[in-house]
């Protein structure tokens, strides 16, 4: 029970240190607002914004106040889910009702391909086992080909794709597959594939996943209460995979910002409708309302990963509870 | 440092050798993008008159892959400095310092590392003019706590280490101690793969912005990234203007990379 | 004497280092007879740890193992541990061994299933290190007295813990139960360890410096500890220490190791009073400890 209640009491704490760090993180979005040269409303707003729109908008974000104050005005309304209108991208809608099914979408692509490239991270070290000097062509190579940025993958990808459909529907009248050529605007979930694909493929995110599970895999198959374990003819497995849980979640949790970057350039290539193609084209035409939105979000998803993380680790690990406590 | 690491520290150092030579000729050699355009000349193959050939404006792309490095080069030697020193400084401090002041560095440092880069960088651009030492000048305080954390890590094993103590029990000043023995010939491998790093990753946006249009570099100036853009309205049967900038991309920063970690590796054996 | 329950001939281990291949148990030959001690003493990297860890099937690093033979007896039944271990490894015209790792973990693991545990098992230094930091030691030891005897049921497996942790002179026993590793002391994790593994009931366990680490008075709690446990149950040990008073005061026979190689097979009977010719380096180990050195080879 008192395990349980110390369990609460951290949990508790990351959640008010997140929040803390949610306001920290908002008042320095707000305040690279404010740091806007000149007139900061004409300086974030699209030429020819009518002036009524820059009046409500300043209104909105608190610009016509005390910098402080301001802030206040603008994360109260913003607590409440309320961000503003969009100037151009969607015009006259609300921030949120734009970018939050636009973020779902992005968020479950980057989750999802962090999962995949955390699957065939382990996958690979399994199979390759502890280095050796044999394996070292092969893993210096992946190394240095998924260094390359996701973008840079993508084109590769997408040219090499494209002109082997080009060759067979040049020779013998096959019908391309819905998708072809990539990029199109046409939704096709297999431009989400992709998209996952090139993000595990690019960014230096698989073999840096690779390099810290099999680190993390060795380290455990190598502790000495496996050894102590075996020797008493019980079975390691329960032992090994509850204790690489911790190390797994740590893992995901870190890259997961590394790919809320990648993601936005690579949604962009594959004009996928989520937030990172949002973002970017709402930051073209200065609609600011909605970068500001997306950027809160983006943030937001960041610091509960962590808390969960973390409150996960403590769940599981009671050396974290007793560092904590 | 195996047969194989050692062959990859010396190519990936050669890379990085060509990359800086090209960083510091490029501003010596005299071009104007706007003569360079010869519609006559479009998309011609690579040969002796045009080592890598032409784009669709007919314009060498040789030339335009030297010039291009200006557009990374500084910035990402900016940003690089700028995590390093402000990085190295507060994590060397947080290592050592107890107390209030030690939590407040940390909190900020949390609180920096929060922010997702590449969505804070756009929402940067969106706000103020876009320009590439902008970008490298955000990305370079984005990467102070990732520095700060490893070489925090590092001094607080070491502050315990005997050696340590007995210098400072010998009279040494502890900040002496600090920047001397602990930062300078501890902790320079970790930096010269965190400069590689920040270096790669400018390169990586920078590029990356370029390609999509609208806050890297702008035609006409060239930038590997807004080459690689040609890759929209190319034919297939001429890719090199396309293919060039991007295996140049890939090059350099695996090559950056690559170097950093086995240059620390290096770095690490010797200082063990 | 009866027919020794563990033969160790002709033992060679080699490992891979950043400097080359080193040959770390150069021929290594010794015997356990059934409910006795067996000491080995050496220094630290004279080659005694691996020595028993090859044993056990438990070599951390390759290649390992590379050539020798090792049988283990029990109840009449002949078990040749590396009979398989020729079919992995072969030697290249410069006399240098290679060895399919891969496939002798899987025959190791397969020969030594049935025996880990129930023939013997180990206890190591490090004792926090040897425990599961994510589970309670009631939780290790219950699983080791659930191996031993599957069919308890759940309250018998605590209360015959509880019994174990009150043997190995653990205070509080049902506080230790619900504890974990790292709210313990090293010695009390060492004492949670011993219990772990003499609840499994193997005919011989392998102590492999169990002390080292530990403050001075503990050290001799633990090994008073085992003189006790052993001589109750005439449990056959393989104890391993750098310190030779531990050594004379728990085995029978002792033998000295020194770079891969022994140097010097005695009992401890003979040790203690300064019988026999002795090799030099023996002499220094007595001498070290005050201990008549007996006469120079």
């Amino acid at each position: 029970m008192n395990r349980l209640l110390a369990l609460v009491l951290v949990a508790g704490r990351r959640l008010a240190g997140g929040l803390l760090l949610l306001v920290g993180a908002t008042f320095l979005i707000y305040f690279t607002i404010r740091s806007a040269p000149g007139d900061a409303i004409d300086a974030i707003t699209p030429m020819g914004t009518p002036p009524e729109v820059k009046e409500k908008l300043a209104a909105d974000f608190g610009l016509d106040q005390e910098p402080l104050a301001g802030y206040v005005t603008w994360l109260g309304r913003s607590a409440h889910g309320d961000f503003g209108e969009s100037l151009v991208t969607v015009t006259g809608e609300e921030v949120m009702t734009a970018a939050l099914p636009a973020f779902r979408n992005t968020l479950l692509l980057s989750f999802a391909a962090l999962l995949v490239c955390q699957v065939l991270a382990t996958l690979l070290a399994l199979v390759l086992g502890e280095p050796s000097s044999r394996q070292q062509v092969l893993t210096g190579a992946l190394y240095f080909f998924t260094a390359a940025p996701s973008f840079v993958a993508a084109i590769f990808f997408s040219q090499a794709l494209n002109a082997g459909i080009r060759h067979f529907v040049d020779t013998n009248g096959y019908e391309p597959p819905d998708w072809y050529p990539i990029p199109i605007d046409a939704k096709s979930i297999m431009q989400y594939v992709f998209a996952g694909l090139m993000l595990i493929a690019g960014d230096g995110l698989f073999m840096d996943m690779f390099n810290t599970v099999r680190a993390e895999i060795s380290a455990v198959r190598n502790a000495q209460f496996i050894a102590a374990i075996r020797a008493k003819g019980a079975s390691t497995a329960p032992h090994t995979l509850r204790n690489l849980v911790v190390p797994f979640i740590s893992a995901f949790a870190a890259r997961l910002p590394l790919v809320l970057g990648s993601v936005v350039i690579v949604e962009y290539f594959f004009t996928l409708d989520g937030a990172g193609y949002l973002l970017l084209e709402a930051s073209k035409q200065r609609d600011f309302p909605i970068v500001v939105g997306l950027s809160v979000l983006f943030t937001l998803s960041i610091i509960v990963m962590n808390l969960v993380a973390d409150v996960v680790r403590a769940a599981i690990d009671p050396r974290e509870v007793a560092r904590n406590g | 440092m195996g047969k194989f690491a050692r062959l990859g520290f010396w190519l990936s150092g050669l890379i990085v050798l060509a990359v800086i030579a090209l960083g510091c000729i490029a501003p010596l050699v005299p071009y104007e993008p706007a003569d360079a355009v010869s519609y006559d000349d479009a998309l011609v193959s690579p040969s002796l008159a045009h080592l890598m050939g032409t784009d669709e404006q007919g314009r060498d792309i040789a030339i335009r892959l030297v010039k291009g490095t200006e557009a990374f080069f500084l910035p990402g030697l900016m940003a690089a400095a700028i995590s390093i020193v402000l990085g190295g400084l507060t994590g060397a401090l947080t290592g050592y310092a107890t107390g209030f002041f030690r939590t407040a560095v940390l909190g900020a440092l949390q609180l920096l590392d929060t922010l997702p880069r590449l969505v804070f960088i756009i929402l940067v651009c969106t706000i103020r003019d876009p320009s590439v030492m902008l970008i490298a000048f955000v990305a370079g305080i984005l990467f102070i706590p990732t520095v700060a954390t490893v070489i925090r890590r590092k001094v607080e094993s070491l502050a315990s280490e005997d050696y340590i103590l007995a210098h400072i029990a010998h009279g040494f000043s502890p900040v002496r101690v600090l920047l001397h023995h602990i930062l300078w010939l501890q902790c320079w491998p970790i930096l010269v793969r965190q400069a590689a790093f920040v270096f790669g990753y400018v390169l990586f946006v920078e590029t990356g912005l370029s390609y999509l249009g609208d806050y890297g570099v702008q035609e006409p100036t060239p930038s590997w990234g807004n080459m690689v853009a040609q890759v929209r309205s190319l034919p297939s049967d001429a890719p090199w203007p396309w293919l060039i900038p991007a295996a140049a991309i890939v090059l350099t920063i695996s090559g950056f990379l690559a170097f950093g970690n086995l240059a620390a590796r290096r770095g690490e054996e010797a200082v063990r | 004497m009866s027919e020794p329950m563990l033969t160790v001939r002709d033992l060679v281990i080699e490992f891979d280092t950043q400097a080359g291949r080193r040959r770390v148990v150069d021929g290594v030959s010794f015997s356990v007879q059934p409910g006795e001690v067996l000491g080995i003493l050496g220094e630290s990297g004279s080659g005694k740890t691996l020595s028993t860890l090859a044993v056990l099937g438990l070599i951390p690093g390759r290649p390992g193992v590379v050539s020798g033979e090792i049988e283990l007896t029990l109840d009449g039944v002949r078990h040749k541990l590396l009979e398989t271990l020729p079919a992995v490894v072969t030697r290249s015209a410069q006399g240098e061994y290679r060895k399919d790792d891969r496939r002798w973990g899987r025959m190791v693991n397969r020969q030594m299933r049935p025996l880990w545990g129930r023939a013997m098992t180990a206890v190591f230094q490090n004792p926090k290190q040897s425990l599961d930091p994510l589970m309670t030691i009631g939780a290790q030891l219950d699983e080791s007295v659930r191996l031993a005897h599957p069919e308890l049921a759940r309250p018998d497996v605590r209360a015959r813990s509880l019994d174990w942790l009150s043997r190995v002179k653990l205070h509080n026993p049902p506080r230790v139960h619900a504890s974990y590793a790292h709210e313990l002391s090293g010695g009390m994790c060492q004492r949670a360890m011993i219990a772990i593994a003499l609840a499994r009931e193997p005919r011989l366990l392998v102590a492999d410096e169990p002390t080292t680490g530990l403050d001075t008075t503990v050290r001799q709690e633990i090994v008073e500890l085992f003189h006790e446990l052993l001589a109750a149950e005439r449990r056959a040990m393989m104890y391993i220490s750098h310190d030779i008073r531990e050594v004379l005061f728990l085995a029978r026979e002792v033998i000295v190791m020194r770079a891969g190689k022994i140097v010097e097979v005695a009992t401890a009977d003979d040790l203690r009073t300064g019988t026999g010719v002795r090799h030099p380096y023996t002499r220094t180990l007595l001498q070290a400890a005050d201990l008549p050195v007996g006469e120079a080879a």
